[in-house]
């Protein structure tokens, strides 16, 4: 059980860093990302190629994914998603973010096939005992670098001119404009800090558990489960959202049955919904970022 | 009225979709002067400060600061200029401390420099807000929240400072302060446009008032003759 418990924990810690992009994205500019997973997937794939390819450890490896993420993110902004929210309605960028998706994951399909891939790196067969516990190195490296992700981008947020203007742009696009906000700018910024976010954490999952192109709607689904969890748009509220479905996972994976993981994920976002309707579309996310 | 003006707007037409909701619309504002627009809800005051702001862009027209062409200039670039709009409703950041509120009022490249020496001169103002430093802005009252959201407006240095219905939901007691502090601002060389509802103050200030009806002016005069203008009064002041 002790076991479980800290597996879930340490797996969250991941899960935290693929949503907190997500939740970004959705706090400012009110953009349902359905591309989100294909960023995380992408991450993963990137890992793999880079290891690989050139022997790069997954834990340097974030550096360049991660800035490939966010000028990715950001052209994905200012070329697709803002032109579809400007000329439509969010539904138009929601359903472009969905068909963008699709044409990614064919292409890492042909690219490598859809067989399961894990990054295995030199200490991914370490682990340590502490009592009954057992703890992988590699797990503990994504989760210690996780929450360190996740400082830096509290840290961002609350202490930098740009992180101040991402808030204000969210508390009130009008106020924040009026001020002599490009609010633009801040929409590529936040576009490809979201998406640097997703493809790092796709780098971690990709270090802790094999993967294949098309969990990227899985990706996405959990990102979204994680923000209804939380209930914030802040970098704490994906922390714990995170690690709370970490350990919702584990628990039904270990005592339920593998199987069940994803119904247990739907029961969880159904049940929230019910309970707190406005939680996440609504007053309750607004009020909170 | 001697003074140059410092913003003329000439034919100026600002449309939501195909809803017109200003249309050939022309006024001035003198440098050092205030200037008022009343008129009744949905008259077309708020299209009409926000389209000067840059915050919308405007269908037609012309808008003049200083004798620049600027009709079609973004929020960024007006502020810059030295125009700044304090929205109706405050809109102040509520997630954000005062201090962070007020640091976004001082972000455009002109204040930037002089954030510090800009800080202490609101907090000299509103001493309130100097208590209040690391409240958020959403926690306050409606009084402190307006009294935030001009601070806000003055840490951008403006030549020319747009205030949209300010008094709305103020205590009486605290419309007459606000009315003393545009005074106040005014006298120390910030040029007014002041958009009210509180029409008997707004006239007893105002060097100059419009009155807008469907987006055009439908009357224009000094404050002081538009208080004895039998329109004016029958529409505004009740009698
Ligand atoms: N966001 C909007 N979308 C569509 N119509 C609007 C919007 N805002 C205002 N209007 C319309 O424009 C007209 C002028 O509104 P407004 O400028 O807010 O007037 P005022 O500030 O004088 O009360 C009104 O008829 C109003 O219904
Ligand atoms: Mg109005």
């Amino acid at each position: 059980m002790l076991q479980t418990i800290v597996n879930g924990l340490l797996y969250g810690g991941t899960l935290s860093v693929a949503a907190v992009g997500f939740s970004l994205i959705f706090g400012v500019m009110n953009v349902i990302n359905l591309a989100h997973g294909v960023f995380v997937v992408g991450g993963a794939y990137a890992a793999l190629a880079l290891w690989t390819g050139l022997r790069l450890d997954p834990i340097l490896a974030l550096v360049p994914i991660m800035a490939g993420g966010f000028v990715v993110g950001a052209a994905y902004q200012r070329f697709v998603i803002g032109p579809a929210v400007r000329r439509g309605s969010p539904v138009a960028a929601l359903l472009v973010t969905f068909g963008l998706s699709l044409v990614v994951v064919n292409g890492l399909t042909i690219v490598y096939s859809s067989a399961v891939r894990n990054v295995s790196p030199a200490y991914a067969f370490f682990s340590v005992r502490i009592g009954d516990v057992t703890i992988d190195a590699v797990r503990a490296i994504a989760f210690v670098t996780a929450l360190v992700l996740i400082a830096a981008l509290a840290l961002f947020l609350r202490t930098t001119v740009w992180g101040r203007m991402i808030r204000a742009t969210a508390q009130s696009e009008l106020a924040a404009r009026l001020c002599g906000v490009d609010a633009r700018r801040v929409y590529a910024l936040t576009f490809g800090v979201g998406s640097a976010f997703a493809a790092g954490s796709g780098v971690l999952i990709g270090m802790i558990m094999p993967f294949t192109p098309a969990e990227e709607v899985q990706w996405t689904v959990y990102a979204f489960v994680v923000v209804v969890l939380g209930g914030v748009g802040s970098p704490a509220g994906a922390m714990l959202g995170g690690l709370l479905l970490g350990l919702a996972a584990t628990l039904t994976q270990t005592y339920v049955g593998p199987v069940y993981t994803n119904v247990v994920m739907f029961m969880i976002l159904l049940a929230m919904l019910l309970v707190r309707p406005n939680g996440i579309l609504g007053s309750a996310f607004r009020a909170s970022r | 009225m001697t003074a140059a003006p410092i913003l003329e707007v000439e034919g100026l037409a600002v449309a939501y979709g195909a809803a017109f909701a200003v249309r050939d619309l022309s006024f001035s504002v003198p440098e050092g002067g205030i200037v008022a627009l009343v008129g009744s809800n949905g008259a077309g005051k708020t299209t009409t400060v926000q389209a000067i702001a840059g915050a919308m862009r405007p269908r037609a027209g012309r808008v003049r600061l200083a004798g620049a062409e600027v009709a079609g200039a973004d929020c960024a670039e007006m502020v810059r200029r030295g125009v700044t709009l304090v929205p109706e409703g405050r809109l102040v950041f509520p997630q954000m401390t005062v201090d962070e509120n007020l640091r976004m009022g001082g972000l455009n490249a002109r204040a930037a420099p002089n954030v510090t020496r800009n800080l202490a001169r609101v907090f000299e103002l509103f001493p309130r807000l100097a208590e209040r430093r690391n409240q958020l802005g959403g926690s306050m009252s409606g009084g402190e929240q307006q009294m935030l959201a001009i601070a806000r407006g003055l840490m951008a240095e403006p030549r020319l400072m747009i205030l949209d219905e300010p008094s709305l939901g103020l205590m009486p007691k605290l419309v007459g302060e606000l009315f003393g502090l545009i005074q106040r601002l005014n006298g120390e060389g910030i040029t007014i446009l002041l958009v009210e509802q509180n029409v008997r103050q707004t006239l007893q200030i105002a060097d100059r008032a419009y009155v807008l009806e469907k987006g055009r002016v439908v009357l224009s005069g000094a404050g002081s003759d538009l208080l004895d203008d039998p329109f004016v009064r029958k529409a505004f002041l009740g009698h």
